[in-house]
């Protein structure tokens, strides 16, 4: 067995040697980035130029960003984690996964509790996205139609199969749909009330009979609707807007008049992470400042810092109708009300 | 062993003073086995069945209380069991026209059968939707509703993703069976259609109940194909991760777990089923014998059949390819080579992380494997069963769970192993070692034990006897154990996405993110490239083994 052993301690030797070579390094922030990867490499390119530091970051949804601080916490090997749905942060906030920290920019982000942490400072808001919908326009063309432009359009008889969207459990933007028909207030029920629920939900079931499929990521309907598997989409604005860009889809964006939901993307400090307490909170304060949310404009993000510019044709919160939404309403109330969306529906 | 099998205390001690080496391999095999497989499991089991640091079975109860927990489980089965049917079924109709039949152009269709072994995350998935989706090209072509959304795409996908390892198991049985007894037969009069039933068909059972669980239990654990095609149809291993997903971690291992039930069920019955007959065929060589001339009708629909089978999975991967080189597949499809420029320069690293990790965790994984399967079915000693079982364990599980169990075991001191590279080299070792486990156990089997009888007779010990007469022979195992593994670590993205750290990136983790983009040109040009790297390497392969070892490789098994 003698080449079986030296095969087996070379390998062992160079594993221990490649992860030597990781505790090696300094001055290097481990990020958790819940962009995609094209965009947390653009934000981090302007920091990396502006301090000289050097970071390494892991791209995870929010849902699995989470997962993973929680599965890590006695030992995190990240220190900070940018963006995803403020929802989650919360969350991890409410299992003491994350640091509390006041950066010296908190001022400029405004004292809403919606946009940041204002007991606990666990975490904080870094932009704001609206639900839109997106609908393909050659199929409008073709079919002589409008892009539905309220909740009520959706369900036509002309778009029966023709909408796609992420199930609510799988993805945080679904979850934002759902938890904006149910505190909308729909039929003059008072928002967030039991009535409003149940009216909300009442509309979720025939919503979903018009649903021709169901995805797992909340931007997957996006790219369908531009080859027109399903040429409706419900996803976020700046998700809609930066693939039109990017891919050149040939697609309307729309929003629904009675209101329409919103997310703040958070941003957090991870207890007990390798540069918490330094370089994670560079970023943090590099994040907050005007030159970094004036980067926004390229993804058609809204940033929450009210001395930054937002970008040329970025939707704001003035330019659609606003439903009341209540971040922290929804977050509370979510397994509830995604155990009764599954057993209504039956998914 | 040779030494007598009376067991008593007596006994052991000197089994142990005879063969030392033996007796510290077994116990390394267990120690590394009951660390990197026992032991996340274990914490994965822990997290699930203590709320609060109470045991309690509440996250287990709560599953069978909710209908829309068991309809998963329910069209995972289904699922499974399709996928598993008519995988084999094409996996042996391969086989059987290959080996069996004078059908033409054999090299061509061996090759093509084995192709979809490489199969990228994702991209199958998504040339499904865009071939047979609402706006597809066959869909229009033919004017033809597949309803490929969910369970026919998972069928299709799945099976085309998995019936390379059927076929690779069918082709190696039918190999290994003596043509000499179907000549009898023909020679006693049979029909050709009452030999197949009689003669062949009962000498392949134990490698179609093989080739049967492996496309199960792959087919159940599958991610990439329900996360892109699965749609409202969702099963076990989506659920999962949509638990997770949602916060909630334990629910999401109770899930995973679940899935750990049918494989299980179906590893015992097999293992009762087919151990309990002797296989071994190879005494020296097979002997080798002239092919049988088939009738024309027969040779012709099966050529047809192979040449159609042949066809959809090259439609597949030059969808794929075609993708590659186009602006923005599907929207722009003017041909460029933009893409590979950029992934070239954007994922250079990537591919040199990857590389560098399943180069090192390959030879490791097909070594080990082959050190399984000689001491499991070679040699005797208590809890056997017990390690050929557990090694399946990370095998059977979703790779998202698994690397779960890898964060929840090792991060804590002295095991502090999250955010390394060895974390991720463990975990591709010891999630890929089961194949070459399977295909070692499968190839000593065959192989009369009376040939290392002999060598132990001549006084060798156990180590000279594995490395000079065992490892040679079944070399074409791990050779093949080795190429599922490295193929496996090039394109398996499951079990990684939770281990990956910002300095070690992998490609799959790459083209995962250009999917979430929605940008497919890109993901196919990182695809094909991944495609072409492992074509690359399992040519080396070929290379080193030799052309009449890797044909063995391909029927090693």
């Amino acid at each position: 067995m003698r080449f079986t052993k030296r095969a087996f301690w070379v390998g062992v030797l160079l594993f221990a040697g490649l992860s030597g070579a990781v505790s090696l390094s300094s001055q290097t922030l481990h990020m958790l980035c819940s962009f995609n990867p094209e965009e947390c490499q653009f934000y981090i390119d302007v920091f990396e130029e502006d301090t000289g530091v050097t970071v390494e970051f892991v791209r995870l949804s929010s849902g699995s960003a989470l997962a993973r601080v929680e599965s890590e916490a006695a030992n995190p090997t990240q220190s900070i984690w940018f963006a995803g749905t403020n929802s989650s942060h919360i969350v991890a906030g409410q299992k003491g996964l994350l640091e509390p920290y006041v950066s010296s920019l908190d001022e400029l982000i405004p004292d809403n509790v919606q946009f940041k942490d204002l007991e606990n400072h666990n975490w904080i808001g870094i932009y704001a996205g609206f639900i839109a919908f997106a609908t393909n326009k050659d199929f409008l063309s073709q079919n002589n139609l409008q892009a539905p432009t309220s909740w009520a359009d959706l369900l036509k008889p002309e778009f029966t199969g023709k909408i796609a969207l992420a199930f609510p459990f799988s993805s945080g933007t679904s979850y934002t749909v759902l938890a904006t028909l149910l505190q909308l207030g729909l039929n003059g029920t008072t928002p967030r009330s039991q009535e409003s629920v149940d009216a909300g939900f009442a509309f979720a079931a025939q919503l979903d009979a018009q649903v021709g499929q169901y995805l797992e990521s909340g931007s997957g309907c996006i790219t369908l609707a531009g080859t027109g598997e399903f040429p409706i989409c419900i996803s976020f604005a700046h998700d809609i807007a930066s693939r039109i860009k990017s891919q050149s889809l040939s697609l309307e964006m729309t929003f629904p008049s009675e209101g329409t939901g919103s997310e703040i993307g958070g941003m957090a400090l991870i207890k007990g992470g390798p540069e918490t307490a330094s370089l994670a909170r560079a970023y943090y304060d590099w994040a907050l400042s005007v030159r970094a949310q004036n980067l926004y404009a390229t993804f058609f993000r809204v940033p929450l810092n009210s001395k930054a510019t937002v970008g040329e044709g970025v939707v704001r919160a003035a330019d659609v109708v606003l439903a009341d939404f209540d971040q922290n309403w929804a977050g509370n109330n979510r397994d509830a009300f995604i155990e009764r969306w599954r057993e209504l529906t039956g998914k | 062993m040779t030494v007598a099998a009376r067991p008593s205390r007596f006994a052991l001690g000197r089994r142990f003073l005879k063969d030392p080496v033996l007796w510290i391999a077994v116990a390394l095999i267990f120690l590394l086995v009951g660390l990197f497989v026992g032991f996340p499991v274990y914490k994965l089991l822990e997290r699930s069945l203590f709320v609060n640091g109470q045991f309690s079975l509440q996250t287990y109860a709560d599953l069978f209380q909710k209908s829309y927990y068991l309809r998963p489980f329910f069209n995972s089965l289904h699922v499974g069991v399709v996928t598993a049917l008519i995988g084999t079924l094409v996996a042996f109709v391969f086989a059987y026209a290959l080996n069996r039949t004078n059908v033409p152009f054999k090299g061509l269709f061996r090759s093509v059968a084995l192709l979809p072994i490489i199969s990228p995350p994702f991209l199958l998935a998504l040339a499904a939707i865009f071939l047979f989706g609402n706006q597809g090209y066959f869909t229009k072509l033919l004017g033809i509703d597949f309803q490929i959304w969910g369970f026919n795409g998972l069928v299709l996908t799945e099976t085309l993703s998995y019936f390379p390892i059927a076929f690779i198991i069918l082709e190696g049985v039918l190999r290994g069976i003596d043509p000499a007894l179907e000549e009898a037969a023909f020679n006693l009069g049979g029909s050709r259609l009452r030999v197949f039933l009689t003669v062949t068909l009962p000498l392949a059972v134990p490698g179609l109940a093989s080739a049967l669980l492996l496309v199960f239990v792959e087919s159940l654990a599958d991610f990439g194909n329900p996360m892109v095609i699965g749609g409202r149809y969702t099963v076990l291993s989506s659920e999962a991760y949509f638990a997770i997903q949602s916060f909630n971690i334990p629910r999401g291992i109770a899930l995973a777990i679940m899935l750990l039930v049918p494989p299980l069920v179906a590893f015992l019955l097999q293992h009762y089923w087919v151990s309990r007959r002797s296989r071994v065929t190879v005494t020296g060589k097979p002997s080798s014998s002239n092919l049988k001339q088939v009738p024309r009708v027969l040779r012709v629909s099966l050529t047809f059949i192979v040449f159609f089978l042949s066809g959809i999975i090259l439609l597949f991967y030059g969808m794929v390819i075609f993708g590659s080189l186009a602006q923005a597949w599907p929207f722009d499809n003017t041909l460029t080579l933009n893409n590979y420029y950029q992934a070239l320069n954007r994922a250079g690293e990537h591919f040199k992380d990857t590389l560098l990790i399943a180069g090192i965790a390959t030879p490791i994984s097909g070594i080990l494997g082959m050190i399984v399967a000689f001491l499991v079915v070679r040699k005797r000693f208590a809890a056997k069963n017990l390690l050929e079982f557990s090694t399946m364990l990370t095998f059977a599980l979703p790779g998202t769970v698994v690397g779960i169990g890898y964060i929840l075991a090792f991060n804590r001191q002295p095991l502090l192993l999250t955010g390394t590279a060895l974390i991720i080299g463990l975990a591709f070792v010891f999630r890929n070692m089961p194949v070459g486990v399977r295909a070692g156990v499968a190839s000593l089997q065959q192989i009369d034990k009376s040939i290392e009888e002999a060598s132990t007779n001549l006084g060798a010990g156990t180590t000279r006897t594995f490395t000079c007469i065992t490892l040679p022979m079944i070399l074409p195992a791990m050779f093949a154990g080795m190429a599922y593994s490295f193929v496996k670590c090039m394109t398996a993205i499951s079990a990684v996405i939770f281990l990956v750290s910002g300095k070690w990136q992998l490609v799959t983790v790459e083209i995962l993110g250009q999917i979430d983009n929605g940008n497919y040109s890109m993901a196919a040009a990182l695809s094909t490239l991944v495609i072409l790297i492992c074509l690359g390497v399992l040519a080396v392969m070929w290379l080193f083994v030799g052309r009449s070892a890797m044909e063995r490789i391909v029927g090693g098994n």
